[in-house]
Formats: structure tokens, C-alpha cells, sequence
């Protein structure tokens, strides 16, 4: 942002070396690689927790994992109900990814890839193929029509819009409400530093500090909330037939 | 800069008024949400749970507002000439 000169900010993360080297296309913004090096640090993760698993005597590791699987599966069956089994992976990735990418921002020298609209976009829309796709397996794509027509089966031409309107909204405010709250998190943050450096001449107290902490509530909450909209609107688009 | 004076009277009045408007939202809805766990105090998981999603969708309009105004501030609109010129070239 601010390519126009009166907000400069020079974008260079830890990852820099990558455009400066033109090793990536140039129109990739730098937080493309960081959503890579978050996904790798993730399934490394994971994959290294789940080479031996026992069921007798199980590490500190494995205890800590299947705790994390076994929390996030009574969330999403608080949620769904009948369908957890299904629907856990997807909505525990949802939480699991979001929450990363948006606590990745606040390490020095890295930024939030869920600050940048395109990456919020493109959760909304996978969630949006996934809340589709599902209900569509579940219901079958004639009952799935019908639903669309509403009940009085002569408001069609009323209901059909308005439900065409209503689905559209979903993906868009779910993309819409991760990317302002993240973004505005660390635009604060950022205007905190600069306002240190204006007043003081030099970077010397770090008055941004509590915004950092709220920032770390408001990431989780964030993550909470995109994860359980789609588990709501899984449980809405099923639940109305 | 006529025009830069309008967009920052317009964005330093709007902003406010939505998120006056978020504030007296979320006040009824977290304030019916405590009534209802004062009043049966083991249904409070799931009222929290509904509370906290009423919050983050009275939260989304709030933030409507605000990328209105990032938009304009940053991207901004072109003028009208502009556009013309665009569409008669």
C-alpha cells in the first residue's frame, strides 16, 4: 500500500531475499512464501509428531496432539452435531491455518499473509465450495434447488434472489471481516512505531506492546469466528429442509 | 484539494457514525447475553458461544465502513475527466 508517496512503507520481511532475487514472479507479493513457510512449519510439525504412534505409553508430544484433535473435535461437534466426523478436518484446518497466518504477523520481521485481501478471499472461497459442495452430497441436488425456491412454492421468483443473495454475502462478508480485523490490527501497530519515532526521534520505548496483546486476543478470536460461521453455515444450508 | 479536504471530513464523520452505531449493537446483544447466563448459569457455554459469534457479525458492518474509507484514502477514485478519457480512448 501507499504506492502513491505519502505513506511509505518499505516492504521487506525476512523473506525479501526471494524478490530480490527475482526468484519469484513479480507480481507475487511477499506474503505468498510466508504462507508457505507457515504451512511447511505445520505439516513438519505434524508429520514429525505422527511417525510412531503408540497407544500404550504415549509421549508428551502425541499426548499434546491428540489433545488439540480431540478439542477440536468437541468444537466443531458443539457446532455441526451428527456431522462432526465429516466436517472436523476441514473446519479444524480452517482454525488451525488462520490462526497461524494471523499470529505470524506479529514476529519480528514477518507479516500477516491474512492482512492482504487475496488471502482471505481465498479461505472465503474454498469455504464457500466446501458449505456448497457438502450440502449438496448431504441433500442431493434436487432437494437442493428446491430449497432455493422456498417454501410457498408460487415465491419463487420472490425467494430465489434472495436466497442467491444471501449465499453470495456469506463468502464475502466472512473474507471481508478476517482481512479489516487483521489488517486494522496491524495498521494500528504500525502507527504506534511511527508514532514513537515522531515524537521521540529514535525507535526507544515500545509503546506498541499492549496492541500486540490485544492483537493476539483479537487473532484468536478471528480464527474462532471464521471456523464457526462455516460450521453454522453448513448447519443452515442442511438444516432447512 | 478541495477534494482531499471533502474525503477527510466525510471519512472523519462516517467512521465514527458507524462504529457508534457497531458499539450500540453489540451493547444490546452482550448485554442480553449476560442476562441470559445470570439467569440459568449452565447454559453459559452455550450462550457465550452465540454471543460471541452476534459480536463478530455486528463487528463485520463496522468494518464495512472502515475499508470504505481505506479504499478512498488509498486507491482512491478517479475523477470524472478521467473516466471519460478512459472510455472515449
Amino acid at each position: 500500500m501507499g504506492e502513491s508517496g505519502h505513506f511509505e512503507i518499505e516492504h521487506a520481511t525476512w523473506l525479501h531475499f526471494l524478490k530480490a532475487n527475482h526468484w519469484l514472479p513479480d507480481w507475487m507479493p511477499e506474503m505468498v512464501p510466508i504462507t508457505w513457510l507457515v504451512i511447511l512449519i505445520l505439516s513438519a510439525t505434524v508429520i514429525i509428531g505422527t511417525r510412531s504412534l503408540k497407544t500404550r505409553d504415549p509421549g508428551r508430544f502425541q499426548t499434546f496432539l491428540e489433545f488439540c484433535v480431540s478439542a477440536l473435535h468437541g468444537f466443531v461437534k458443539g457446532i455441526v452435531g451428527e456431522h462432526a466426523d465429516a466436517l472436523t478436518p476441514i473446519i479444524g484446518t480452517f482454525f488451525i491455518l488462520i490462526l497461524s497466518l494471523n499470529l505470524f504477523g506479529l514476529v519480528p520481521g514477518f507479516t500477516s499473509p491474512t492482512a492482504n485481501i487475496n488471502t482471505t478471499v481465498a479461505f472465503a472461497l474454498v469455504a464457500f465450495l466446501v458449505v456448497q459442495g457438502f450440502s449438496i452430497r448431504r441433500m442431493g441436488v434436487i432437494s437442493y434447488t428446491k430449497h432455493f425456491l422456498g417454501d410457498p412454492i408460487w415465491l419463487a421468483p420472490l425467494m430465489l434472489p434472495i436466497h442467491i443473495i444471501g449465499e453470495i454475502a456469506k463468502p464475502l462478508s466472512l473474507s471481508i471481516r478476517l482481512f479489516g480485523n487483521i489488517f486494522g490490527e496491524d495498521m494500528v501497530i504500525v502507527i504506534l512505531i511511527g508514532i514513537v519515532i515522531g515524537v521521540l526521534g529514535k525507535f526507544l520505548l515500545p509503546f506498541q506492546f499492549p496492541m500486540m496483546l490485544f492483537a493476539i486476543f483479537g487473532s484468536f478470536v478471528q480464527a474462532l469466528v471464521f471456523s464457526m460461521l462455516v460450521g453454522i453455515y453448513i448447519v443452515a444450508a442442511i438444516g432447512e429442509h | 484539494m478541495a477534494y482531499l479536504v471533502a474525503l477527510v471530513i466525510a471519512i472523519g464523520f462516517g467512521v465514527p457514525v458507524a462504529v457508534l452505531s457497531g458499539a450500540i449493537g453489540q451493547a444490546k446483544a452482550a448485554s442480553s447475553a449476560l442476562e441470559g447466563i445470570a439467569r440459568q448459569p449452565e447454559a453459559a457455554g452455550k450462550i457465550q458461544t452465540a454471543m460471541i459469534i452476534a459480536l463478530a457479525l455486528i463487528e463485520s458492518l463496522v468494518i464495512y465502513a472502515l475499508l470504505i474509507s481505506l479504499i478512498l484514502l488509498f486507491i482512491g477514485i478517479p475523477s470524472a475527466a478521467e473516466l471519460i478519457k478512459s472510455v472515449v480512448k
